[in-house]
């Protein structure tokens, strides 16, 4: 094994970059030969084999490297070449993995000193701030077996997980809160950071492992998803609930108007003043706000989340994982299709297929600050 | 790879893709290759079309403005920005009229190349950045060199439209390294194209997500570079964070990705060599105050050299000329 050198003459340049390998991995090179391009601060040069034989490349092409190291080793056969890249590879395996590109900020260095946290535990690629060590501190404070612990509810009510612990949860909660056969245990969430916080109450006793876990142990009975913005993470934990035989469960306000005959699924998040008229049918874990109302006969499917305000008349239907945004009027016989996506404020008087967004032009009226002389409050 | 021979390598790019290209300019042939090597061993492999010239800001660019009308595409270059004043008549009343003039008839699409900027100490005319004087004018775009704007793209993209163009590279970024495009990361910044479609890119160069951050900062050319080092030092010693947009042209200034970044941020700091007041800077103020009235945090902020001639002496021309510590300041301002 040769190593091959730059040759430096030039005293200003403590590192170079290899502009370009000319011959690749493994090839076999003569005496002489131009093998690479390297740029130092002061020259551009051409490296040349100082010996023939069957070459490795020690540095890649466009990085940064100290001169003083070898950019190359000359092999006299490949299984010698074979050898030494498998003793470099165990070399690295000993001494951990190469150390990521991150570089922490000063007060993320005083913080993690403050916090007795090991920067190197703490993977992002780029920099690493004060919230990144915050929430390292936060989840090595509390270890898997901290985790609190369900609350504890009288015999015969059922007792229920919620699904993320963002403002969602607040509505769940309160809805909640007016029915006496039913009452939250446990929210978890999968952001370490609010693990062990409670939500009006109700501590947040972990990640999704842990509703696993805990419904394995039997500390609660079944589930609601509270999360509202993003149909794709609703979906998904549903599926998740369905494929570990975790029953989902209806979160009903006690002033949503419920008329004959309607068939509603499981999972479904329904705020207040909700109405559903005569012989509607509803799937499973919808999220409907406040002020929806689907009139007589309508159809909705599963998954779907809708903002405050969205009235239907008779006969519409709605499919999978459809978004409704704010304020939105739909005629009769409407067919909203699966996953489609409809902005605030339209009014839809024709069909929507399946995947299609409706997109709708919002007007605000103009905001300006108050000029002291319009201001209402100094008359 | 530098900037100097990244920019070498577009111009013989050029050369060797479109016959049509013409280098003339002051001293750029071989053996001397230009004041800054830029032309170096071109004029050896293309004797024609890499043509040194007589002592004549104006002669040069009437010749480049002849040839552009007959079909060729001249890049001229001007040894020092400073001397852009000897063109000045042949660029507002001729090269950026003829096409509007003849009302779509002809076109003029010369390129100017002029190294600009100081902090080399060469005193009150070799030193200058005058391209606020020429931002303003119909029909002419105006763009600046940068360490993140692929040069030859650059170059590609400006001889593919007909506009004529002044394109501005500060000196002290001819030694420096140029960023690799293949690479999203600039040490431990992240950076993303934000550039409307058709345009020619922004770039955005972030430390934090964008909503973590204080303030937009708008900078070109060399600039941007010392911006960049600033934000990058500001974030590692105080976690004040800002987001850096880098256009590559300056002029007709393409605002949707500033006006979005400040929409995010909330306040807007433009930084450039120019002399204070009637600059690029007063003009972006107008548009984004105008654009974002009612949803700045802090008003908008503009970092400039003072409006004075820049000494010999590199102490008394540290003082004239913007500095670390301007931006610095501004930014700390910002985000108190």
């Amino acid at each position: 094994m040769k190593p091959v050198l730059v040759p430096t003459t030039d005293v200003n340049s403590e590192t170079g970059i290899v502009v370009e390998w000319h011959v690749a991995e493994g090839a076999s090179v003569d005496h002489g030969q131009v093998i690479a391009e390297v740029e130092t601060s002061k020259a551009l040069l051409d490296i040349v084999a100082t010996d023939g034989g069957i070459i490795h490349q020690a540095i890649a092409s466009r990085t940064v490297f100290e001169l003083t190291k070898p950019i190359a080793y000359l092999f006299d056969g490949v299984p010698e070449l074979e050898a030494f890249v498998r003793q470099q590879r165990l070399t690295e395996e000993k001494h951990g993995p190469t150390r990521s590109d991150a570089t922490a900020s000063e007060p993320a260095r005083q913080r993690a000193a403050g916090l007795g946290i090991d920067l190197e535990t703490i993977h992002v690629s780029g920099l690493i701030t004060v919230a990144h060590v915050e929430a390292a501190a936060r989840a090595a404070e509390i270890p898997t077996g901290a985790l609190p612990e369900p609350l504890e509810a009288q015999p015969g009510t059922q007792r229920i997980a919620i699904v993320g612990a963002g403002l969602g949860a607040t509505q769940v909660l309160d809805i909640l809160a007016a029915r006496e056969d039913r009452i939250a245990v446990a929210i978890v969430d999968d952001d370490i950071g609010l693990w062990a916080r409670d939500v009006m109450g109700v501590p947040v006793v972990g990640g999704r492992d842990r509703l696993l876990d805990l419904f394995e142990r039997g500390a609660f009975d079944s589930v609601v998803v509270s999360i509202s913005t993003s149909v794709p993470a609703r979906t998904q934990l549903r599926e998740l609930c369905e494929k570990n035989d975790i029953p989902l469960e209806n979160a009903i306000d006690p002033t949503a108007r419920i008329a004959a005959n309607v068939q509603i699924g499981t999972g479904n998040v329904i705020c207040a003043f909700c109405h559903f008229g005569v012989g509607v049918r509803v799937g499973d874990n919808n999220f409907i706000s406040a002020y929806n109302s689907f009139d007589h006969h309508s159809v909705l499917g599963s998954d779907i989340s809708t903002g405050p305000g969205c009235l239907t008349s008779g006969l519409v239907a709605i499919g999978d994982r459809v978004r409704l945004g704010t304020g939105i009027f739909v005629e009769p016989h409407v067919e909203i299709g699966d996953d489609a996506q409809v902005a605030s404020g339209s009014i839809l008087v024709g069909s929507v297929p399946a995947g299609h967004a409706v997109k709708r032009r919002v007007v605000t009226t103009t905001v300006v600050p108050i000029r002291r002389s319009m201001s209402p409050l100094e008359d | 790879m530098i900037f100097a021979r990244a920019l070498r390598h577009s111009l013989r790019y050029a050369l060797e893709t479109n016959d049509r290209v013409i280098l003339l300019g002051e001293d750029i042939a071989d053996p001397y290759g230009g004041a800054f090597k830029i032309t170096q061993g071109l004029s050896t492999d293309f004797p024609e079309r890499v043509r040194t010239t007589p002592i004549s800001e104006a002669a040069i660019t009437g010749i480049a403005s002849g040839l552009a009308l007959a079909g060729y595409r001249p890049i001229v270059e001007i040894m020092f920005g400073d001397f852009l004043g000897l063109c000045f008549d042949q660029i507002i009343n001729h090269i950026s009229k003829y096409e509007a003039m003849y009302n779509g008839g002809v076109t003029c699409p010369v390129i100017i190349r002029s190294p600009s900027g100081g902090g080399r100490g060469y005193g009150p005319t070799h030193s200058q950045s005058l391209e606020k004087h020429f931002i303003g004018i119909p029909h002419l775009r105006t763009v600046a060199a940068s360490l993140y704007h692929d040069t030859r793209q650059v170059f590609d993209a400006l001889l593919k439209q007909t506009s004529p163009v002044l394109y501005v590279e500060h000196k002290l970024l001819y030694p420096l390294h140029v960023f690799d495009r293949d690479d999203k990361r600039l040490g431990i910044a992240t950076v993303n194209y934000v550039g409307s479609p058709g345009e020619m890119p922004t770039l955005s160069i972030d430390l934090v997500p964008r909503e973590q951050s204080v303030a937009t900062v708008v900078a070109y050319g060399y600039q941007a570079e010392v911006a960049r080092r600033v934000i990058e030092r500001l974030a590692l010693e105080s976690e004040l964070f800002a987001e850096l947009l880098v256009p590559a042209q300056i002029a007709p200034l393409d605002w949707k990705p500033i006006e979005e970044s400040v929409a995010a941020t909330g306040a807007l700091v433009v930084v450039e060599e120019g002399t204070a007041r009637w600059s690029w800077g007063s003009e972006i103020a107008a548009e984004i105050g105008s654009r974002l009235f009612g949803s700045l945090r802090h008003p908008i902020t503009l970092v400039s050299s003072r409006a004075d001639v820049i000494p010999s002496s590199r102490e008394l021309e540290a003082e004239v000329l913007i500095s670390e510590d301007r931006i610095e300041q501004a930014l700390r301002a910002v985000a108190r």
